[in-house]
């Protein structure tokens, strides 16, 4: 206690002064992060189970499409966009319109989307197919809208929303390599699809993961039949884009919603 | 008292480091660049507020213009075919060469004002000027590489590194970084100093054949070709046909409708002097081929231009005179500025020419 006698009360008081303004400084850091930590706790996964008509698909595998063409799968990535998770209890939402997710055959890891669950049940789930309008022509080119995914036509602005590339005995052009490129965002050329699922009434501790079949296969024939043969490329937006993207719009299934 | 004293020291040396930290951390925040409107122009298009030009991005954007490593070669630089002398077209040619001893298949347009265009390509296929660059990037006639491999080989120099980091707070190289930093370069290209320009400004005069020409273009070609930027961007059929072996349809190739068959973005004669051969195939080696074409060759479909439907009234008289005043939209300051020079050669642009040596040739 030698100090205290150097010490005058005025910069005694200071002294307390200046330590109540540091906690009151650092006090609302530490709350709030607390409080963040409490909101990660509660999460959502969403997995894609790519398959070809049952069978997992596997990029370099050999599948057979719905008329009997076969193909080997090199490259099959498409965007999600515009997640909505529903609670229609009490008519509560969580919206993701800014991420993009790009889920790629050939990276495991990008099956998989992990999300903040805030609502107190989930009834329903939607996602776009595809990347809206704005994103299409604000020139935004950041995280999964890297022109450098290979999913962007440079020539003619846009994003090509799925992207299957394979070869195919079927396919009448050169190497048997049939591509379908698909996008459009201009009026009357649109290749974005809304799609959502219903979730029988769960509280949202209850769900965890959410797992998505997604069948290749469909995107010969869900909606419109779309042979090897008779359609190798689609490379444009416009009608083929359109029709094959009414078939993605029908890929999707809900496999399986787990704890 | 003494677990005081040690509170405190504690607080302060916190405080104090943490204030020193974040100083060393920071990068000098960049220096921005007045983008100035000229006088009595419409605002321009492009949003500045999502990429606000900077000096140290405008550098970085100078040294990817003029930089050979964007291309697969190593050869084909964006410079290798926008030219600064050529107002930043190919010069004398109508087509560009690119990798692979390729030809382009379009005339590769002058680059300036830029952000004033909603548009670009003849076909104005691409929707934003931060788009752009990733077509003759990956187009495989002409600088024929992939993004990835470019961003690989900026990621690999040290000084792209240190520029990026100057220009955008960290040393990421992305893709958006990447076309960005070209967007600030080639947005300072304004040209708006030709004599028609101080003319307009009241500091010079037409001399007679360029004021009778004005009077002329301000009659029979501004529709279009509409100062002050001398293009209204608007797609026109001027009467061609396709070229048989090159078949481009145009603006129909993006919009997929017949009706725009064989239609073209109406360029900008500023600079025209320079930008020759003209026509989206560089198919008119000189004006005079071009005036010739309005008056004699125009040739009738249903998607030809009413305004130049059954050919352009020009007599010889007029078509002279129209020359000397497309000469008047010569921005010689514009094609020796020496901030748009290869980087290391500010000095050893020419100087432009004075009035009275200028390349006037009618």
């Amino acid at each position: 206690m030698k100090t205290n006698k150097h010490t005058t009360p005025l910069f005694n008081r200071l002294l307390k002064t200046t330590l109540a303004a540091g906690c009151l400084l650092v006090a609302p850091g530490i709350f709030s992060q607390a409080k963040k930590g409490a909101e990660q706790q509660q999460q959502l996964t969403l997995l894609f189970n790519l398959t070809a008509g049952g069978a997992k698909l596997l990029p370099g595998n050999t599948y057979t499409n719905p008329f009997g063409e076969r193909y080997t799968v090199q490259k099959f990535k498409y965007y999600i966009t515009q997640l909505e998770l529903q609670d229609s209890t009490d008519m509560s939402t969580q919206f993701f319109p800014d991420n993009y997710f790009l889920i790629d055959a050939d990276d495991t890891g990008t099956q998989r989307i992990t999300i903040p669950l805030s609502i107190k049940h989930l009834t329903s789930v939607s996602f776009v197919i595809g990347v809206d309008s704005s994103a299409n022509v604000s020139g935004k080119q950041e995280g999964t809208l890297d022109p450098g995914y290979g999913m962007f036509w440079t020539w003619n602005t846009g994003y090509i929303y799925m992207k299957l590339l394979a070869t195919s005995p079927a396919a009448k052009v050169p190497a048997n390599t049939f591509t379908f490129d698909i996008g459009g965002f201009k009026p009357g050329e649109s290749a974005s699809r809304k799609i959502g699922f219903y979730i029988r009434h769960k509280l949202s501790q209850d769900v965890h993961n959410i797992v998505f079949g997604v069948d290749v296969n469909k995107l010969f024939n869900g909606a419109h039949d779309i042979k090897i043969a008779e359609h190798p490329l689609c490379h444009e937006p416009g009608a083929l884009a359109m029709q094959l993207a009414d078939n993605y719009a029908t890929m999707f299934s809900v496999q399986q919603v787990t704890k | 008292m003494r677990i005081l004293y040690t509170i405190l020291f504690f607080i302060i040396v916190t405080a104090g480091s943490s204030i020193f930290i974040s100083s060393a951390n920071k990068t000098p925040s960049p220096t921005p660049i007045a983008f100035v409107v000229p006088k009595g122009w419409p605002q321009p298009v492009y949003d500045f507020s999502a990429n606000p030009v900077t000096e140290e991005g405008f550098q970085l954007g100078r040294r990817l213009f003029y930089d050979g490593r964007l291309s697969r070669d190593g050869n084909f630089s964006c410079a290798a075919c926008h030219q600064q002398f050529a107002a930043f077209a190919t010069y004398d040619h109508n087509l560009s060469h690119g990798v692979n001893n390729n030809f382009t298949r379009r005339n590769a347009p002058g680059l300036f004002n830029l952000a004033w265009q909603k548009e670009f390509m003849w076909d104005g296929g691409i929707t934003h000027l931060d788009l752009q660059p990733l077509a003759p990037m990956t187009d495989t006639l002409e600088m024929g590489e992939t993004i990835d491999n470019i961003l690989t080989k900026l990621r690999a120099d040290t000084a792209y590194r240190r520029m990026f980091n100057a220009a955008f707070g960290s040393t990421d190289i992305t893709t958006q970084r990447l076309t960005r930093a070209l967007s600030q370069f080639v947005l300072m290209m304004v040209s708006a100093n030709s004599k028609y320009d101080r003319v307009m400004r009241g500091e010079d005069t037409f001399d007679l054949p360029q004021r009778l020409g004005y009077e002329i273009f301000m009659k029979k070609c501004q529709v279009c070709h509409t100062p002050p930027l001398f293009t209204d961007y608007s797609y026109r059929n001027t009467g061609i046909t396709a070229d048989q072996y090159l078949n481009d349809i145009g603006r129909m190739k993006i919009t997929r409708n017949p009706v725009d068959s064989l239609k073209f973005k109406v360029p900008s004669l500023r600079n025209v002097q320079l930008t020759f051969p003209y026509g989206h195939d560089g198919r008119f080696f000189n004006l005079q081929d071009v005036l010739d074409h309005y008056r004699k060759a125009v040739t009738n479909s249903p998607t030809v231009d009413s305004l130049v439907r059954n050919n352009l009234n020009l007599s010889n008289y007029e078509t002279g005179q129209l020359k000397a005043f497309m000469y008047a939209l010569t921005d010689s300051s514009f094609l020796h500025d020496a901030r748009f020079a290869p980087p290391g050669y500010e000095n050893r642009t020419p100087k432009a020419p004075s009035e009275h040596e200028h390349l006037y040739k009618y």
